[in-house]
């Protein structure tokens, strides 16, 4: 069975009571002592591993040795492409809230120019226009409250006609 | 002493203060938003008191209704934590004028020293060494004139300000149009008040400050200092005492320096000196100054306030309650002294990999290090929902050792114990800051970890792979929508080895 998390794949096979698992390269049995709470008790080629384990629909949570790691498991779905319109959506870096938006679609903007503001506990957030062009759409209103990565408005750059 | 404290505050400092009051036998009152409907503070409290929706301006912001609940749960004082309305002199005169006691220092006090520009006018008269600088400019000549006398490079800041709002570095003359601008524009939005103020830059500074304490009845002293340099965006991550940098003539000097600023506010109950502080400038024989300069004072408790109780044996809180309700502080400042070596690190919510941006979602397991010498303060549990809405201190994790090395040590292993997922937190990026030998020898400064701690997160190990991909078998926190029947490889579809 391959199990890929992000970028890495990870090959875990049954093996009477015990798991042989590998990747890139290296090969360890794995013996499970217990697993319960969200806490493993594990032999990895007869060491002792204690692993804490949490799971929120694809992400896996895990923290071995004093290490956390944030883990997206993968079905294997292939990767969706870049845009191809040269339209470029600016997302959220953080959830918050839209504070101000400068700008109205069709407008025309600069490179570096203050698009919109968004504002989160102690921090504010200018959105910048990444270069010139005009605003394509907007996603988001004054007031609202927005999730991280959520997109908050597009910019089409302008293309000479000449 | 009082009967009834209404704690007009949210997490771990509410829950610091509760504490504090139940071993004084005085009830408690906590006050929770919408978002806080189920949060650890408010569950604590002997009373629990409904304010408004989750927007901080509609409720620990909202000193009208504060106010109504402490008169209608009968509460004597208010307690307002840090932060919110801490610092906010007309809340410590609406409370007063309420016919309660604002646990804090006067409103007068508070106002004297929250206009950063007045503040440093009377702390020049007070003999209390300031930044070189100049305050009162209307245009921008007049800056420019002022950041040429300084020399460049030269900090525009808020004359209101605080936490790092309205406050621009400006290296030379081109940049200052841009940041007069920029910085007005912050500080008029986050202050209602757009003055600025222009001084010379530190680069390399440090950030120490004294803790003072004073009574209602004119005595006041120091509780020595604590090293706050491990900073990103101007917010403290990592602090400890004492200071690794002072000399015991440096520590006698600043202290002195810290009395005297309070007593030039006629200052009472819990504050906070910060001062800059230049290495390079701190051997006298170099030049006149002493490299130590008043930056602000904090009229409040203060975030990292556990660090200075662990030295000294003082309990800060209990004393604020005490001094608040008319008794002496009983110690003289040969009486106080620091013993050992304490640091916090605050667990932050937030992704150090990604610009330290806010992490919020929920607590799936959050498990904090416990042992001889370990302190949290804490304001989450597992299953507690970490909002946008609030500052993301998930908890202060805080030790004592006997030595700073020990100290180090001790925070090195209870962060490594420390389990927080569900968010992206600081805990890895703390413990590489504490192994890294800049900071063993002292010499983190204030735009460290900005500019020259590249930090990265660990790639995953080969037995982190193998816990993740064995994550399944542990029932705990998993939705049941992702339980798949249908697959094949289902640790439940295989009942051997893995029983309890």
């Amino acid at each position: 069975m391959k199990l890929i998390f992000d970028n890495t794949t990870l090959d875990l096979k049954p093996n009477g009571k015990s798991y042989i698992a590998t990747f890139d390269g290296k090969t360890a049995t794995v013996e499970i002592l217990r697993a319960a709470d969200g806490k493993l008790d594990l032999l990895i080629d007869g060491k002792r591993v204690i692993a804490y384990v949490s799971a929120d629909n694809a992400k896996r949570w895990v923290t071995v040795d004093g290490r956390t790691f944030l883990l997206t498991k993968s079905s294997g779905a292939k990767r969706r492409g870049a845009g191809g319109d040269q339209a470029s959506g600016l997302a959220a870096p953080m959830p918050g809230l839209v504070r101000s938006v400068n700008v109205v679609e069709g407008e025309s903007v600069t490179k570096g120019q203050t698009l919109m503001v968004l504002e989160a506990m102690k921090m504010e957030i200018r959105i910048h226009a990444p270069m010139d062009g005009v605003v394509k759409s907007l996603a988001v209103k004054v007031g609202q409250t927005v999730e991280r990565e959520q997109e908050l408005i597009k910019v089409e750059s302008q293309t000479s006609k000449d | 002493m009082f009967k009834k404290i209404l704690i007009a505050n949210r997490g771990e400092i509410a829950i610091r203060i509760m504490r504090a009051c139940k071993e004084l036998g005085i009830k408690t009152v906590a006050v929770y938003s919408d978002a806080d409907k189920n949060s650890m503070h408010a569950q604590l409290a002997d009373e629990a008191i409904h304010i408004g929706d989750s927007s901080p301006k509609q409720s620990y912001l909202n000193a009208d209704v504060l106010i109504q609940a402490a008169l209608a749960s009968q509460a004597d004082a208010i307690h307002p934590g840090y932060g919110f309305l801490s610092e906010n002199a007309s809340f410590a005169g609406t409370v007063d004028s309420a016919h309660l006691t604002f646990i804090g220092p006067s409103a007068d006090s508070i106002r004297a020293m929250g206009d950063k520009a007045e503040s440093k006018i009377r702390m020049k008269k007070a003999g209390v060494p300031t930044v070189p600088g100049f305050e009162g400019l209307e245009s921008e000549s007049d800056f420019k004139k002022a950041a040429e006398e300084i020399g460049y490079p030269v900090l525009v800041k808020a004359a209101a300000g605080g936490g790092g709002k309205g406050m621009r570095v400006v290296n030379q003359p081109e940049e200052l149009h841009e940041a007069i601008e920029s910085a007005r524009g912050e500080a008029s939005n986050a202050f209602g008040d757009d003055r600025l103020l222009v001084e010379k830059y530190v680069a390399d500074a440090h950030h120490i400050e004294f803790q003072v304490f004073g009574d209602q009845h004119g005595h006041l002293v120091h509780l020595f200092e604590r090293e706050c340099s491990t900073q990103r965006r101007y917010q403290k991550i990592i602090e400890e005492t004492p200071s690794p940098l002072l000399t015991p003539e440096l520590r006698k000097q600043m202290g002195e320096a810290a009395v005297a600023a309070a007593k030039a506010v006629g200052y009472y109950n819990a504050g906070t000196i910060e001062f800059i502080f230049d290495p390079s400038l701190s051997t006298p024989a170099l030049s006149g100054d002493e490299g130590f300069y008043f930056l602000e004072m904090n009229t409040r408790l203060q975030v990292e306030h556990p660090i200075t109780e662990l030295t000294t044996g003082i309990d800060l809180v209990q004393w604020q309650i005490r001094v608040a309700a008319g008794e002496r502080f009983p110690y003289s400042q040969e009486q106080l002294t620091q013993r050992g070596h304490a640091i916090e690190c605050r667990v932050y919510a937030e992704d150090p990999a990604n610009g330290f941006f806010p992490s919020t979602g929920k607590l799936l397991q959050y498990i904090e290090p416990r042992g001889p010498g370990i302190r949290v303060d804490l304001g989450f549990r597992a299953d507690d929902e970490v909002s946008h809405f609030y500052d993301p201190l998930l908890a202060k994790l805080i030790v004592f050792g006997e030595s700073r090395e020990t100290a180090i040590q001790k925070m090195q292993a209870a962060l490594r114990e420390f389990v927080a997922h569900g968010v992206t937190t600081n805990i890895d990026f703390m413990q590489d800051v504490l192994s890294h030998e800049d900071f063993t020898s002292g010499k983190v400064s204030t735009k460290w970890v900005e500019n020259k701690f590249n930090w990265k997160p660990s790639t995953p190990t080969f037995e982190s792979l193998i816990a993740a991909s064995l994550a399944d078998l542990t029932i705990v926190n998993r939705p049941s929508s992702i339980v798949n029947e249908h697959d094949p490889f289902s640790p439940w579809k295989n009942p051997n080895g893995f029983r309890n």
